[in-house]
């Protein structure tokens, strides 16, 4: 009996989808224009005149913006794609009528948004580190910013597997993704917030991540905020999986 | 090889299949033939793992589709009736990925072999959106194929396809069956079912109405028809046993009435009062 193929094919797949996208330049454009937009709006006119904790505000805001570039692209790519091609162009059925584990489909297209993830936000990172001659990059960011890209990705697949329509992805990305990236401490600290809506926001997922990513070393908010987002990435891996193995028509 | 039993599928209020049970042998070409809507594809989703029945139980080389699915995907190929090339990728890297699924072997040598048989070779490196609707369903089938499966679904074939493309299309799958392939293909097109099927299934409103040969099938219902326009535009057909009895009513008919062999549609005009196309 053959061994099952595992997740490198489904892998491999997105990855020539995705050098075809590469090649065309508006990719890199739009992967980078809203955060760069941000930037200059709330880091070079707004920000100028601004200091949080007593340092500057354009090295507070870039991994910000680094934690919101990553969930954005992790998720709207693995989202989108995998919505369009289980409704639209039907590829993902080339998956499930293969002998492929459910696993090992999650595993494959968390990876590839993982990667997808990784590219946009080493472009910010670049344009941050131009901008603000900082060096924000530290053991944290880079856990931060790994675990940020990998949770988003699962949350892509559950979206994109639940959602019943394109539009239906634009539903959550405005509902739940839009609200995330500016109340989770990307633009400012989460504990100038009014007390409920703090509340609210440490339980999301992106708050640990800006949290986490602003940290020069692990310490015990670090620590609390990296369980967190364990257990949320572990939470919606297991529930992506579930939705791909109980996939029906 | 492939026995269905009493499967059944519903879509809310709707029925889609309703009951259906069928054993298919090793080595048949068999046809699942109806218009849209009848169930066909469901019948063939349920088979291939895409669609949960529910109710009814399904197997494939012995192994129970719902117990393992897994074990049943290394069994089988599948052309789907729509599309499912990833379109920017070419026509060789698409059957590599698919190859990879399933972990075939020597795949350089099998891919170039699957190319060649349904004419794309040439155009291996060219992107599958550039390809017509007849080349993507040759790489349809090229891409089912490749792993060696035991049986081989064909939803809808030659949907789309002009008459001369079809006929190339029905040269490989009769290849296929050559090769000791089961093959299971849905179709609305009578002449494909006709060509290629060994046994027809007619299936009407999700219920398998009848089953057999499609001599067999004609032969039941009569094998010569006598047809004419009446004065209002409606065709009027009457189905004999026989040429002699068909000339019959001929000859006290109208004029312009035409005698002629019957084929699939109408019987399933005879059993089910609609028609096929």
């Amino acid at each position: 009996m053959k061994a099952a193929p595992g997740w490198y094919p489904i892998f491999l797949r997105e990855m020539l989808l995705f050098k075809r996208k590469l090649l065309r330049l508006g990719y890199l454009f739009s992967a980078m224009v809203v955060p760069i937009i941000y930037l200059i709006v709330f880091g070079f006119g707004l920000g100028s005149s601004l200091r949080i904790g007593g340092g500057n505000y354009l090295v507070f805001l870039i991994p910000g913006l680094v934690a919101m570039s990553s969930m954005n692209n992790s998720y709207n790519w693995v989202s989108s794609a995998l919505n369009l091609n289980r409704i639209y162009f039907k590829t993902f059925q080339v998956f499930v009528q293969a002998p492929i584990r459910s696993s090992s489909i999650m595993i494959g297209e968390v990876l590839a948004g993982m990667i997808k993830g990784l590219f946009a936000s080493v472009l910010i990172i670049i344009v941050g580190i131009v901008a603000s001659s900082a060096n924000f990059i530290t053991f944290p960011f880079i856990v931060a910013l790994l675990i940020n890209c990998f949770l988003f990705s699962n949350l892509g697949v559950i979206t994109g597997m639940i959602s019943k329509s394109h539009e239906d992805t634009a539903t959550y990305t405005n509902f739940f993704i839009m609200p995330m990236a500016f109340f989770s401490g990307t633009f400012f600290p989460v504990d100038r917030m009014p007390a409920v809506a703090k509340y609210v926001m440490y339980m999301v997922p992106l708050t640990h991540t800006n949290i986490l990513i602003r940290k020069a070393s692990f310490d015990h908010e670090g620590a609390v905020s990296l369980a967190v987002l364990v257990l949320y990435a572990a939470a919606f891996f297991a529930y992506g999986t579930y939705l791909i193995r109980n996939y029906s028509e | 090889m492939i026995k269905v039993d009493n499967l059944s599928k519903s879509y809310g209020s709707v029925t889609a299949v309703a009951g259906v049970s069928f054993e298919i042998s090793d080595g048949e070409v068999f046809g699942l033939l109806g218009p849209n809507g009848a169930g066909k594809t469901t019948i063939i989703k349920m088979l291939t793992t895409l669609t949960k029945p529910d109710g009814g139980r399904c197997s494939i080389d012995g192994i129970d589709v719902a117990a393992d699915p897994l074990e049943v995907k290394r069994l089988i190929g599948v052309v789907p009736q729509e599309n499912n090339l990833d379109r920017e990728l070419t026509a060789y890297e698409n059957l590599y990925i698919y190859s990879m699924f399933h972990n075939v072997e020597n795949r350089a040598d099998k891919i170039d072999e699957a190319l060649k048989i349904v004419g794309l070779w040439e155009r291996r490196d060219s992107l599958a959106h550039h390809f017509s609707g007849g080349m993507q369903r040759r790489l349809l089938l090229a891409r089912a194929l490749l792993p060696g499966p035991k049986v081989l679904f064909l939803d809808e074939p030659s949907i789309g396809l002009d008459p001369q493309i079809r006929r190339q299309m029905w040269d490989v799958i009769r290849k296929t069956r050559i090769e000791g392939r089961t093959v299971v293909l849905t179709t609305h097109y009578i002449e494909e079912a006709e060509a290629l099927c060994g046994r027809v299934g007619i299936l009407s409103k999700g219920k398998l109405v009848v089953l057999d040969t499609p001599a067999q099938l004609k032969a039941c219902v009569g094998e010569y028809i006598a047809e004419f326009i009446d004065p209002n535009g409606k065709l009027i057909q009457h189905i004999c046993k026989t040429r002699e009895e068909a000339h019959e009513i001929a000859k006290n008919l109208a004029d312009g009435v035409t005698v002629r062999k019957t084929n699939l549609e109408d019987v399933f005009i005879k059993l089910t009062g609609e028609r096929i196309e």
